[in-house]
């Protein structure tokens, strides 16, 4: 399968990205790549067909964790910087670039995208979810149901996580409400 | 209320204010329908509990942080997050009283028609409650600054 022009572009500019907020020197520049890393990946979970990963990636990667990065800028100090990009030392490029070899040594032992004989598209699991989905919980949204009904232990244990997070905050600054 | 030296964060501009004052009731309308639509369609109470949780954010950026915080009741936002926890779990366990597994919708349905639906649709709810409050709350506890927080003069 070709990739086409819309998602080389993507690629690209994602990977540009990812390296500009891992190597810019000026943390505000890191921030403002790193949000545009996220955007650029919710574009592409768009063009996978998967909507709801990519609307939670550009709700929350590209949009509340830059304003919360940069509030946290604003109560900081920026030292100003004169040179751009951060030294890199060989070893860590060495160490990075060997993990980047083993990543993508897997690459080709995924199926095509979109197979329909791949293990996701054929399992006993996936054909159970879609053809009873809307019998058993009464939505449409396959995803939905699988979160909220099937899988309904696993998510309330994820929003008590959400909740904890909070919880945490609070107690690391003693006090009791979010003011 | 701050004691920054710095250059302040909020300038006031009537661009910024209009904007968000037209804007802001189509944004919270959109998380709603995120949220409630995740059933139909893609979204969920996680994506939809953090655009209506921006809401309150645009809100600050317009109006400034510190007059959002007074017009905002603190503890709304714990008692959000909160009572988000509890109605996920109630209607967990309020399926096990009634003889059925957790979160098993259908042993509802002689009390509510649809009951599955609808029982999604408010862990959905539940769900966006816990997000759109704790993402509202780091939003205030980071804006506030770590030399705020210790004094007390403000929980």
């Amino acid at each position: 399968m070709t990739p086409s022009v819309l998602e080389v572009v993507l690629l690209v500019f994602v990977l540009t990205s990812a390296l500009g907020a891992a190597l810019l020197k000026d943390t505000l520049a890191a921030v403002m790549a790193f949000a545009a890393y996220s955007l650029g990946i919710s574009i592409i979970w768009v063009l996978l067909q998967a909507p709801d990963v990519g609307l939670t990636e550009a709700a929350v990667g590209a949009g509340v964790m830059t304003i919360l990065l940069l509030i946290a800028l604003a109560n900081t100090v920026r030292p100003s910087e004169d040179q751009l990009f951060e030294r890199v030392r060989p070893r860590t490029v060495l160490a990075v670039g060997a993990f980047v070899l083993v990543m993508g040594a897997t690459v080709p032992a995924l199926p095509a995208v979109g197979a329909t004989d791949s293990p996701v598209g054929s399992g006993e699991v996936t054909d159970y979810y879609l053809d009873n989905a809307y019998e058993e919980t009464e939505v449409h949204n396959a995803v939905t149901a699988v979160l909220a009904a099937y899988r309904g232990f696993d998510t309330l244990g994820e929003a008590v996580v959400v909740f904890v997070a909070g919880v945490a905050t609070l107690t690391v600054l003693r006090t009791e409400a979010f003011a | 209320m701050s004691g920054r030296d710095q250059a302040p964060l909020y300038v006031e501009s009537p661009i910024i204010m209009t904007t968000v004052r037209v804007v802001a009731p189509f944004v919270l309308t959109f998380g709603l329908f995120i949220m409630l639509h995740g059933a139909d369609s893609p979204g969920g109470g996680f994506q939809g509990g953090v655009i209506a949780g921006s809401v309150v954010m645009m809100t600050a950026f317009a109006f400034g942080i510190d007059a959002t915080r007074e017009w905002i009741d603190a503890r709304a936002i714990v008692g959000l997050t909160s009572l988000g926890v509890l109605t996920f779990a109630g209607i967990g366990l309020g399926a096990m009283a009634l003889d059925g597994a957790f979160l098993q919708y259908d042993v509802y349905a002689p009390y509510i028609s649809h009951a599955s639906k609808y029982g999604i649709e408010l862990v959905e709810l539940a769900i966006g409650g816990i997000v759109a409050g704790v993402v509202v709350g780091l939003f205030f506890v980071l804006s506030a600054g770590f030399g705020h927080a210790d004094g007390g003069e403000e929980a």
